[in-house]
């Protein structure tokens, strides 16, 4: 019996074939379907994600263990040793250059605590993913309440020339309220007014819009939003 | 931040979780290493992928080690074989350590689990956990596959259903 068999055209048939992907259950060939429809179809890969939010404080239950020094060897020479072989490699340049500003935002996102242990609550370090459809800009946000700062780091995409990059804060129904201009270059830093730290709270929405340089005229976002998520904790 | 610095602060901060993951999936320390190695390339060529996921950084990274593994122990897993191999491993439920640190989160699911029956709910920890499959599940619980499959579909639609309540 094949998935498509047993759910037919029946709606909830991709939502459930995305939550079996997910708990681990189907067979090889069928995972592998799976898998080609995440890369290929934007909202099976949706699906996918909101399952994994669900079912992932799960894996809570794996217990850590620290794998021998010879697979960090191992990985180290997979990863960086083809920097210097060249050829094949250096045709790869766009998407090292790409993976290197993700990884070392995920580095970051991820290390944060660790490395500046602070007295202050964990929730106050907050981040988003900033995305949208249709749009290839997307940026990886940390917030930092206790220094005021959001550290915004560029994944991909650009702003076109004449155009400048705004950040907006969304409260739920509110009306935006203007963050800054980001800065152009990979990896910037936005300083957070009083007045916009007081109603930064988690859950709030962060949105990314196209600006005539120096900021939209009006207070408000003019130009089309190409990216956008929420703050959540880390 | 170069690179390879990145690369190293990722790999410190996060491979005893990820290997954690590989070892409980594969039940096989030298498979176990060279999933982890696989995962970290995954990771690195994938990471932009991160912008579009709802899920928190460590989440999403122990996602791509879930899914890799599984996807290692479907490719080569004579399900006999396995069997025995999950009643010596087959403790799903996480030490008090795991509850500690994970907080609220991981507390509603298991308040969520536990409204499903008692078997169902095993079957999901232990599909989520191990990585088995349907038909692994099936033989475990000595109930027809189909059955299995209906089961563990209502059980998903439930436990959504509490852990949107």
């Amino acid at each position: 019996m094949t998935l498509a068999e047993d759910n037919g055209p029946e709606r909830g048939g991709d939502d459930l074939f995305a939550a079996e992907y997910v708990l681990g259950v189907l067979a090889a060939d069928e995972r592998q379907i799976a898998s080609r429809r995440i890369d290929a179809d934007a909202a099976f890969a949706r699906l996918v994600d909101a399952w994994e939010v669900h079912l992932s404080p799960m894996a809570a239950a794996y217990p850590e263990a620290e794998p021998p020094i010879r697979v960090k060897e191992a990985t180290d020479r997979r990863l960086f040793a083809a920097q210097s072989r060249g050829g094949l490699w250096s045709s790869l340049a766009f998407w090292r250059g790409l993976a290197a500003a993700a990884v070392a935002a995920l580095a970051i996102y991820i290390a944060v605590p660790y490395v500046r242990p602070t007295v202050e609550q964990p929730q106050e370090r907050l981040v988003a993913s900033l995305a949208a459809d249709g749009s290839d800009v997307k940026y990886l946000v940390v917030y930092d309440a206790a220094r005021r700062d959001v550290g915004l780091s560029l994944v991909s995409g650009g702003r076109a020339a004449g155009k400048d990059f705004e950040l907006w804060m969304i409260e739920g129904k509110n009306a935006p309220v203007s963050m800054g201009i980001i800065p152009a270059g990979q990896t910037t830093h936005l300083a957070v007014t009083p007045a916009v730290q007081q109603k930064l709270a988690q859950g709030a929405v962060l949105a990314v819009s196209v600006e005539p340089t120096g900021g939209s005229p009006t207070g408000q976002p003019t130009g089309p939003v190409v990216a956008a998520g929420d703050l959540k904790g880390i | 931040m170069k690179d390879r610095a990145a690369f190293d602060l990722l790999y410190r901060q996060t491979s005893a979780k990820l290997f954690g993951v590989c070892l409980r999936v594969l039940n096989d320390r030298g498979e176990a290493e060279e999933a982890l190695q696989e995962v970290f390339v995954k990771i690195w060529t994938k990471a932009d992928r991160f912008a579009v996921s709802d899920l928190s950084p460590i989440s999403w990274l122990v996602a791509i080690a879930r899914n890799h593994a599984i996807d290692r122990i479907r490719a080569r897993r004579e399900p006999a074989a396995y069997i025995d191999a999950a009643l010596d491993v087959a403790d799903p439920a996480p030490g008090p350590e795991a509850m500690a640190v994970a907080g609220g989160e991981t507390e509603r699911i298991y308040h969520c689990l536990d409204e499903l029956e008692k078997d169902r709910a095993a079957a999901v920890r232990g599909a989520y956990l191990n990585g088995e499959s349907y038909a692994e599940l099936a033989e475990r619980h000595g109930v027809p596959l189909n059955t299995m499959r209906t089961w563990l579909r209502r059980s998903l639609l439930k436990l959504r259903e509490c852990l949107e309540r």
